[in-house]
């Protein structure tokens, strides 16, 4: 379960150019559950991913994972618990090493890292089997390098490094945003798949309403730095795309009101 | 022209031993250059320092009665704190790793001065670790080449087993994509640190095994040294290649005893030492400068169709 609790986040605090990203947000997403979240630009949707992540320091408010507060946590502790797919396929992986090296430090992210040696024949044969299930050939390519691999390619490697070893929240960043449309659907479906399969608590952002609709249990709209508006399980089921939009025009006509 | 090109082999023949046994101890350094470019993408001068400042601790402590191992002991630890300090400053302060490396570089100078208390220190006669060779007559080029070469394979093997374990697989990533290492759950700067750290080890171990070797120490026994750990490794990586691990840590080892060759073949064939640097830094542009001269060739064949669309 991810509890966000009255997170708040301003920067450039006291010059002319203040912008508040988080305006006390509080969310809470309960365990198993696939929350989407929307909203345009400056809405708050990367602040509140990275405050999650943790490369983000909120100047106050809470954010806990399972009961546990993990505010005062730097990334790579809270990386035991949370994995995360970035937007850009460049960022999620490391480029100038094997499909199975990045494999092996996605599984090693929540244990210990020892002075044995890494790559052994069981662990490259789990990691056959899982990129297996991807359908794009990946697993015959365990000793290529991930910078020879095309960027939809590397994005559903990132996807199954990220969902192996079940974390306790998984954080999907647009994380389709930068594929073709096709390959978007691919990977997509691959994510779907996975998060139902393993039940994983999940917190997508997207700006692809046609995804928002389809998929998740719940879609959570952030405006101005705070929750706005949110659409749940029987709801949602009836929601479309243009219900969607229109949250989109009311505000954006407030916005024009305002200016 | 005959006559010149034997002087030239005899010599330079004359010369092998000797340089292979200086290659083998600076090829240490060269790994203390290579590890930060390298493995953690950080590019990193704290070499310069490193190196004098091991065989600064190392002459002192030599002769202050201290054994070879000893002196080789704090020669290692003081080279770590000091790759530490570079880590360190770049990562707390945001400063650029080469300013970085400058700074603690140009500090470890003053401190390198105030270890010995004078420019240079005789330690000729002191116990070395080349006395211990069995079979072989002490302070002849043969004694050190095979007491360097045993450390060598030792330490390259070594090397090759940690970065292929979990946490040396870790320490890679940082170097490949911070970013992804830290959402790994890798914390980017405990590696970084302690990466540098060992580079900054590995500079002064091959001071301190000079200074044991040359029998003096001197403040500026690390002048130029960084330039010339670049020309071997690239010349290693050229030879030996940096696909996988182990190549790419073979390639400081294998560089240094071929360039140290190439350096001494120049001398033999009458180059005045004076222009040693000049040519050295002219190679490492070249091949530094080899790729853009070869993509600029490719664009030249691309022209006609650019100037079409103007």
């Amino acid at each position: 379960m991810l509890e966000i609790r009255a997170a708040r986040k301003v920067f450039y605090r006291g010059q002319p150019d203040e912008k508040v990203a988080l305006s006390g947000l509080d969310l809470t997403l309960n365990t198993g559950e696939f929350g989407v979240v929307i909203g345009s630009n400056g809405a708050g949707k990367s602040s509140m991913l990275n405050a999650v992540s943790g490369s983000l320091a909120l100047d106050s408010g809470q954010i806990l994972i399972n009961g546990d507060d993990i505010t005062g946590l730097p990334v790579h502790k809270r990386a035991t618990r949370i994995a995360r797919v970035f937007q850009d396929p460049m960022l999620g992986t490391a480029a100038s090493m094997t499909v199975a090296e990045n494999m092996l430090l996605a599984e090693l992210r929540s244990k210990t890292r020892t002075l044995r040696h890494g790559l052994n024949a069981r662990r490259l044969a789990d990691y056959r089997d899982r990129l297996a299930i991807l359908g794009l050939g990946l697993e015959e390519r365990l000793n290529t390098r991930v910078d020879l691999l095309s960027g939809g390619q590397r994005q559903s490697l990132s996807l199954i490094m990220a969902v192996g070893g079940s974390p306790d929240l998984l954080l999907l960043d647009e994380h389709t945003a930068a594929l073709d449309p096709r390959t978007a659907d691919i990977v997509m479906e691959a994510t779907v798949r996975a998060v139902e399969a393993l039940k994983l608590t999940t917190l997508m952002v997207t700006h692809n309403m046609q995804h928002a609709v389809d998929y998740g249990h719940r879609v959570i709209m952030l405006d101005a730095g705070h929750v706005h508006l949110q659409i749940g399980d029987e709801e949602k089921a009836d929601v479309t795309v243009a219900d969607l939009i229109g949250h989109f025009a009311t505000k954006t006509d407030r916005m024009l009101l305002a200016s | 022209m005959i006559d010149f090109l034997q002087t030239t082999l005899t010599s330079f023949v004359a010369l092998i031993p000797v340089t292979l046994a200086q290659s083998l101890i600076l090829g240490f350094v060269v790994a203390g250059i290579m590890i930060p470019f390298r493995m953690l993408s950080f590019p990193d001068l704290t070499s310069e320092g490193a190196f004098p400042l091991g065989g600064c601790v190392c002459g002192v402590a030599l002769a202050a009665g201290l054994g070879p191992l000893a002196a080789i002991g704090l020669a290692l630890l003081t080279g770590f704190i000091a790759g530490c300090c570079t880590a360190f400053i770049h990562l707390r302060f945001r400063i650029h790793t080469l300013l970085a490396g400058i700074l603690v570089m140009t500090m470890l100078y003053s401190v390198n001065l105030r270890i010995m208390g004078r420019s240079n220190l005789s330690v000729f006669g002191t116990e070395t670790i080349f006395d211990w060779v069995p079979f072989v007559q002490p302070g002849f080029p043969l004694a050190k080449i095979i007491a360097v070469g045993v450390i060598t394979l030792a330490i390259f093997l070594a090397l090759n087993f940690f970065f292929t374990t979990e946490k040396g697989t870790a320490v890679r990533a940082v170097g490949a994509n911070p970013v992804m290492a830290e959402a790994q759950g890798i914390n980017v700067w405990a590696a970084t640190i302690g990466g540098i750290g060992l580079a900054g080890a590995f500079s002064a171990f091959s001071g301190a095994l000079m200074v044991q070797s040359q029998g003096f120490a001197d403040v500026n026994m690390g002048l130029g040294i960084l330039i010339n750990g670049l020309a071997a490794l690239m010349i290693g990586e050229a030879i030996v290649g940096k696909a996988t691990v182990w190549r790419q840590l073979l390639a400081p080892f294998a560089g240094a005893m071929v360039y140290y060759q190439l350096v001494s073949l120049c001398l033999a064939a009458g180059m005045p030492p004076p222009d040693l640097k000049l040519a050295t830094g002219a190679f490492v542009l070249l091949m530094l400068a080899l790729p853009t001269l070869r993509a600029a060739r490719g664009r030249q064949a691309a022209a006609p169709r650019e100037s079409f669309r103007e």
